[in-house]
C-alpha cells in the first residue's frame, strides 16, 4: 500500500491513455514484480547439439537430470535440431512464409520433448503441452521436473526476419521467455560447446571461448555466428527477472549439476 | 575440446544441416519470393477502445457494413479488447504479475469481443475461429463462408516479450493482425478505428485546433514524426519494415458509414501507411 500514489496514477493512465503512451509505459515500470516460480531453474536441452546425437549424449544427461531434480526443481525445454533444419530448407525452397516454418519447427521440438519424456517417465517426469502449463507447479512440486517443447507458439504470428524466412524466435527464445514469465531462478542452455566463442568453433579453429560477457558487449561485437539465438539478447534487455543466462557443455559430465548450483562452468551472458 | 569423436551425429541432409541458423550469410534467402498463401484475403480489424467499447450504436452499423461487404469480399475480421483489458491489466499489474501473464489476460477480452461480433453475423455463416483454426484451417472456413471472426491478439500468451520499458505487453491487436495478414499474404489490411486516420497531433487532445490528417505516409517517416498518440500501435510500423507482403495498411474511421466498404474496394478514405 506504500505506493498507493504511484499505483493510483498508473490506474488512471491505464483508463485514459493509449497503451503505447510513454507516460503509461513508464508508470507500468513501477508495478511490483512477483516471481511465480522463484525456485525453479529452466534448462534447455539442445536439439542439434544434444538430442540428435542419440543415446550416447542423451542417456548420461537424463541420469544427470534425474539426480539434479532431487535438489533443484527444473523445467526442461527441448530444442528442435536437424529435422527442423531440413523442414525449414524444404519450406523455404517452396516459398512458404515464416509462419509456416514456425509451425513445422515447433513439431520437431515437440518430438524431442516426447522422446525425452519417455526416457524420464519412470522417474515421474511428465511432458506438458501449451494448454497444460497451469499444471506445471504441481508437476514440479510432486516430481521435481517437467518437460516442455521449447518452440514458442507464435505460429502464423511469428516475427518475419529482415532477410530470409527462418523464424527468428525459436527454442532458445521460447525457453528464455518461460524462465522470465515464471520468474525462474536461472536459465541454463545445455549445448555441445563449452560456451560462447568468438566464432563457430565447429568451423573456425581460431575461435576462442568467451567465459563472461554482457548483452551490450555481445551486440557490439556483432559476431557473424552465435551459440544463442540473437533475439534472446534483445529479450534479455527487457527482462525483469532473468538477467543472465549460462551456456554450458552438456557432453561434459557433471556440468549441469554444477551450473544448477550456481557455478560458472560455461559462458555467462548478462543483461548488465 | 569437446569429446566429439566419441559421439555419432545423426543428420538429415539439408542446406541448413549442422548450422546454427544464426550465420547471416547462410540464412539469407536465395532470390525466391515468398508465396502469398491467401492472396484474396482481406484482414479487417475492429478496434477495442475505438469501436467495440462504443457499444451498439457504433458496432451495429459497422457489422451491417461488413455483412453487406460479404457478397464481394472474403474477410477475416479481428477484434481488439478495449476497456475490460485495461481493467484486467490494472489488476494484474497491481498483483505484480509478469508481462506474459498480462498478455494472456488481455487476449481473453479481445476473444470475447470476437465472439460478440461473430454472433451478430452467425446467421450468414460467420463463426468465431480460435487461433489454431485461423493458423491451420482458415482456407476451408473462408471457402465455406466469405467471412470469419477471430481474436486480434496474437497467441503469444506467456511467451510475450518483456518490453524494454515497463510491463505492458507489446504485441496487441494491431500487431497480431499485421503479422497474420503478412503471413497469409493478404490483399488488404484495414484497421477500423474511431478517427479518420493519423493526425499530426492527437485529435482528442485539447490543443487539437491545427489538426491535419496525414493521407499517406511511410512507416519510418511516421515513426520519426514522434507523434504522441497514434491510432495504431507503433510496433506495427516497425514490423512493416521486414514484412514480406503487406506493404501498406489503411486506417479508416468506422464512425463514417461507407468507409469500410470503400477501403475494401481499394479506395483511399483514411490514412494509408506504406512500408516506404
Amino acid at each position: 500500500m506504500e505506493d498507493a500514489g504511484t499505483s493510483g496514477a498508473l490506474q488512471s493512465l491505464l483508463m485514459s491513455r493509449s497503451l503505447s503512451d510513454p507516460a503509461l509505459l513508464a508508470a507500468s515500470a513501477t508495478a511490483p514484480d512477483y516471481r511465480i516460480l522463484p525456485d525453479v531453474s529452466v534448462l534447455k536441452i539442445g536439439g542439434q547439439s544434444v538430442i540428435d546425437r542419440g543415446r550416447v549424449a542423451v542417456y548420461p544427461i537424463v541420469e544427470e537430470l534425474v539426480e539434479a531434480k532431487r535438489s533443484f526443481p527444473i523445467l526442461i525445454g527441448t530444442g528442435a535440431g536437424t529435422r527442423a533444419r531440413h523442414a525449414y530448407a524444404l519450406a523455404m525452397e517452396l516459398g512458404l512464409p515464416t509462419g509456416v516454418l514456425t509451425d513445422v519447427g515447433a513439431a520437431v521440438s515437440g518430438q524431442n520433448a516426447a522422446m525425452l519424456g519417455h526416457l524420464m517417465a519412470r522417474h515421474g517426469v511428465p511432458v506438458v503441452g501449451d494448454t497444460a502449463f497451469g499444471a506445471i507447479p504441481l508437476y514440479v512440486a510432486e516430481c521435481g521436473a517437467a518437460i516442455f517443447a521449447g518452440m514458442p507458439p507464435y505460429d502464423m504470428w511469428q516475427h518475419v526476419p529482415a532477410e530470409g524466412v527462418i523464424p527468428p524466435y525459436r527454442t532458445d527464445a521460447g525457453c528464455f521467455l518461460v524462465a522470465e514469465v515464471y520468474g525462474a531462478r536461472q536459465m541454463i542452455y545445455v549445448k555441445d560447446e563449452d560456451g560462447l566463442y568468438t566464432a563457430n568453433p565447429k568451423t573456425d579453429k581460431n575461435a576462442t571461448l568467451i567465459p563472461e560477457i554482457t548483452v551490450e558487449e555481445l551486440i557490439e561485437l556483432d559476431l557473424p555466428d552465435l551459440v544463442l539465438e540473437r533475439p534472446v539478447l534483445e529479450l534479455m534487455r527487457g527482462a525483469r527477472h532473468v538477467k543472465s543466462v549460462q551456456v554450458i557443455n552438456g557432453l561434459r559430465p557433471g556440468l549441469i549439476s554444477r551450473a544448477l548450483r550456481g557455478e560458472h562452468v560455461g559462458t555467462i551472458i548478462s543483461a548488465q | 575440446m569437446t569429446p566429439e569423436s566419441t559421439f555419432v551425429t545423426k543428420d538429415v541432409a539439408s542446406v541448413f544441416a549442422r548450422q546454427t541458423l544464426l550465420d547471416r550469410d547462410l540464412v539469407r534467402q536465395p532470390d525466391r519470393p515468398v508465396v502469398r498463401l491467401l492472396p484474396w484475403l482481406n484482414v479487417v480489424t475492429l478496434g477495442g477502445r475505438s469501436i467495440m467499447d462504443r457499444g451498439a450504436q457504433t458496432i451495429i452499423p459497422v457489422v451491417d457494413e461488413l455483412r453487406a461487404a460479404m457478397s464481394e469480399h472474403r474477410m477475416l475480421i479481428l477484434t481488439g479488447p478495449g476497456i475490460r483489458a485495461r481493467h484486467v491489466l490494472g489488476v494484474g499489474l497491481d498483483l505484480g504479475l509478469p508481462t506474459g501473464v498480462l498478455a494472456s489476460l488481455m487476449a481473453t477480452e479481445a476473444e470475447q469481443n470476437g465472439h460478440l461480433v461473430a454472433a451478430l453475423l452467425a446467421e450468414h455463416g460467420v463463426s468465431y475461429l480460435a487461433h489454431g483454426t485461423v493458423a491451420h484451417q482458415l482456407a476451408v472456413h473462408l471457402s465455406a463462408s466469405p467471412a470469419a471472426v477471430s481474436n486480434g491478439f496474437p497467441p503469444y500468451g506467456i511467451y510475450e516479450f518483456p518490453p524494454t520499458v515497463g510491463k505492458i505487453p507489446p504485441h496487441r491487436t494491431d500487431a497480431g493482425a499485421f503479422l497474420l495478414a503478412d503471413a497469409y499474404g493478404a490483399a488488404r489490411t484495414i484497421y477500423v478505428k474511431d478517427v479518420d486516420g493519423v493526425y499530426t497531433d492527437d485529435p482528442a487532445s485539447e490543443s487539437g485546433e491545427q489538426l491535419e490528417l496525414v493521407a499517406r505516409v511511410g512507416a519510418a517517416e511516421l515513426l520519426a514524426m514522434n507523434i504522441e498518440t497514434l491510432p495504431i500501435d507503433p510496433i506495427v510500423l516497425e514490423l512493416m519494415t521486414t514484412a514480406k507482403h503487406v506493404k501498406e495498411i489503411q486506417i479508416v474511421s468506422g464512425l463514417t458509414p461507407g468507409n469500410i466498404t470503400k477501403a475494401l474496394a481499394g479506395e483511399h478514405v483514411g490514412t494509408i501507411i506504406h512500408a516506404g
